[in-house]
């Protein structure tokens, strides 16, 4: 068996905020292969987006290990390994969106080996239905539009392991089922290794191998559900008696975690 | 009864983009319209009240003043102008690096808080005859003056600009190992940008106050050493003739500074027709 993309091995981390000290996630391990989609679902505060950080090095562990590809998190961060979708867009409001798109490229180029070429950006763009906007500036799309760009981008990048952070949590219900969708039809083209953080049961299912889920405070990893449902999926996978059955199980797990 | 269908969507045609000629031409007459009524209104008083030139010159005498000593005016104005802009470019300039530093480091920060306090506390006015004991009869006392007038508006927006960029895009940043001057470049200075616009706005008044207030002081030549010494010989057309090609000064130092914020600023929402209630 190759080595993880992404590996957690007994991490612990408190954090300080003004003299509280606050006990976010306890000895929590996870290997993701690469390739596989980990989705990490468990109610807010459990440390679900605290994970993602440690694993982009934008936090260190207390204690425990996080690796990335076999590197520690921060160089995995110099050598631009992972892309970032964070909750909200965050597109820079004076770039356009072929200029966003590619703004992580842009950033630290000395590292940035393995970003698409202009021509294979614009054909994902293609794919997702941008090209009309691609002069655009995000104050002129929708937030639908906006976060289709975020995912874009990060894409981009190329890098091998992508981490996202509730990105559709913002989009109404209808925006958000067809994102969903959208990114399943990127990333099995693209093939890369995702940790995806989410509320959603459903979300969860539907795009995940295996469903991690966390206790509340402090996170503990107290189930992880495969979800044996063939790709590539489409939204008729949700009427599927699997689904509702990982559906039903994911929901339990967490019931457990909530009253452990 | 007859049967009525809808139409097909694609058969149908979408209104027409409402026109309203007479409101673009009310908001595009309605800054000429002010002005117009102030003068007005203060020729009328004046006329009405016989009031002696003075007490209050009438506008039109100023104005007619102005015109027949075109050259009188535009060399003391350029000096002035001269002076203002410098001061404010250098005030710009010295708050966009005290501001940079203060919003890099928290030691900066409280360091250089007091410095600002200190001089923001100061009248400057009194700071001119030691900047005349430096410099002499330099420009240089009217720019420094210019300068201190206009910078604590410029430093305190730039580190609110400079602070308060969005965290998810910071931390996004990071995610790619951006370093300090790429996360600056790339995010803190255009995002400080409609700060130091706003603050722009205010400083231009503030320089121009700042080169007048120097040239009181210490000078031969400028609409402040206009207006000093059409005040000493009692020429009241003079002095109110200062005053009227300074408050024109202004007008075009901030519509110039408005255009360019226009093109600068093409993406941030103060630009949008819906937040101008056009």
């Amino acid at each position: 068996m190759s080595a993880p993309a992404v590996s957690f091995e007994a991490v612990s981390k408190w954090f300080r905020p003004k003299g509280s000290l606050v006990h976010a996630l306890s000895k929590v391990s996870l290997d993701v292969q690469p390739s596989e989609f980990v989705s990490l679902i468990g109610p807010s505060g459990c440390g679900k987006s605290t994970m993602l950080r440690l694993a982009g090095g934008l936090l260190e562990p207390d204690r425990g290990t996080v690796a990335v590809n076999s590197q520690t998190p921060a160089e995995a961060r110099r050598q631009k390994r992972y892309g970032f979708v964070p909750q909200h867009p965050a597109l820079l409001p004076w770039r356009t969106v072929r200029r966003n798109v590619s703004l992580l490229s842009d950033v630290n180029r000395r590292a940035g080996r393995g970003a698409m070429s202009d021509d294979e950006q614009l054909a994902m763009l293609d794919g997702i239905g941008l090209t009309p906007f691609l002069d655009s500036l995000p104050r002129e799309l929708s937030g639908g539009l906006q976060q289709r760009v975020s995912i874009a981008r990060a894409f981009a990048l190329g890098a091998p392991v992508l981490m996202m952070d509730e990105p559709f949590s913002a989009l109404d219900e209808i925006t958000r089922a067809d994102m969903r969708y959208l990114l399943l039809e990127v990333w099995e083209r693209i093939g890369s290794t995702v940790l995806f953080v989410t509320h959603s049961i459903p979300e969860a299912v539907v795009l995940s191998d295996r469903v991690a889920v966390l206790s509340g405070r402090p996170g503990r990893i107290t189930a992880v559900v495969d979800v044996p449902l063939g790709r590539p999926r489409h939204a008729e996978v949700e009427d599927s008696d699997d689904f509702h059955r990982v559906l039903a199980e994911v929901r339990a797990a967490l019931r457990q975690g909530w009253s452990n | 009864m007859a049967d009525r269908a809808p139409a097909p969507h694609d058969a149908e045609q979408p209104p027409d983009a409402p026109r309203r000629p007479l409101r673009r031409a009310l908001l595009l007459a309605a800054p000429f319209a002010g002005l117009t009524a102030f003068f007005v209104g203060w020729e009328l008083y004046v006329r009405i009240r016989d009031l002696r030139p003075l007490t209050l010159p009438r506008p039109s005498d100023v104005i007619r003043h102005v015109a027949e000593n075109p050259g009188f005016y535009a060399q003391n104005g350029w000096v002035t102008v001269q002076e203002a802009f410098w001061g404010f470019v250098l005030a710009f300039l010295v708050a966009l690096v005290v501001a940079t530093a203060m919003a890099h480091s928290q030691f900066m920060e409280r360091a250089t808080l007091p410095v600002i306090v200190l001089v923001q506390s100061t009248p400057v006015a009194v700071l001119v005859p030691i900047f005349l004991l430096w410099f002499g009869f330099s420009p240089w006392p009217k720019i420094l003056t210019a300068m201190l007038f206009a910078w604590v508006p410029f430093v305190a927006n730039a580190l609110i600009g400079l602070r308060s960029i969005d965290e998810d895009t910071h931390e996004l940043l990071r995610s790619v190992n951006a370093g300090r001057w790429e996360i600056y470049w790339r995010l803190r200075f255009p995002h400080s940008l409609p700060y130091l616009f706003a603050a722009g706005r205010i400083c231009v008044g503030l320089a121009l106050v700042g080169a007048v207030i120097g040239e009181f002081f210490n000078s031969r030549d400028g609409l402040g050493n206009a207006a000093r010494v059409a005040q000493s010989r009692l020429l009241v057309e003079q002095l109110w003739g200062s005053v009227f090609v300074l408050a024109f000064i202004g007008v075009a130092f901030v519509l110039l500074l408005i255009a360019a914020e226009k093109r600068v600023l093409r993406w941030h929402a103060s630009q949008s027709a819906d937040h101008r209630g056009v």
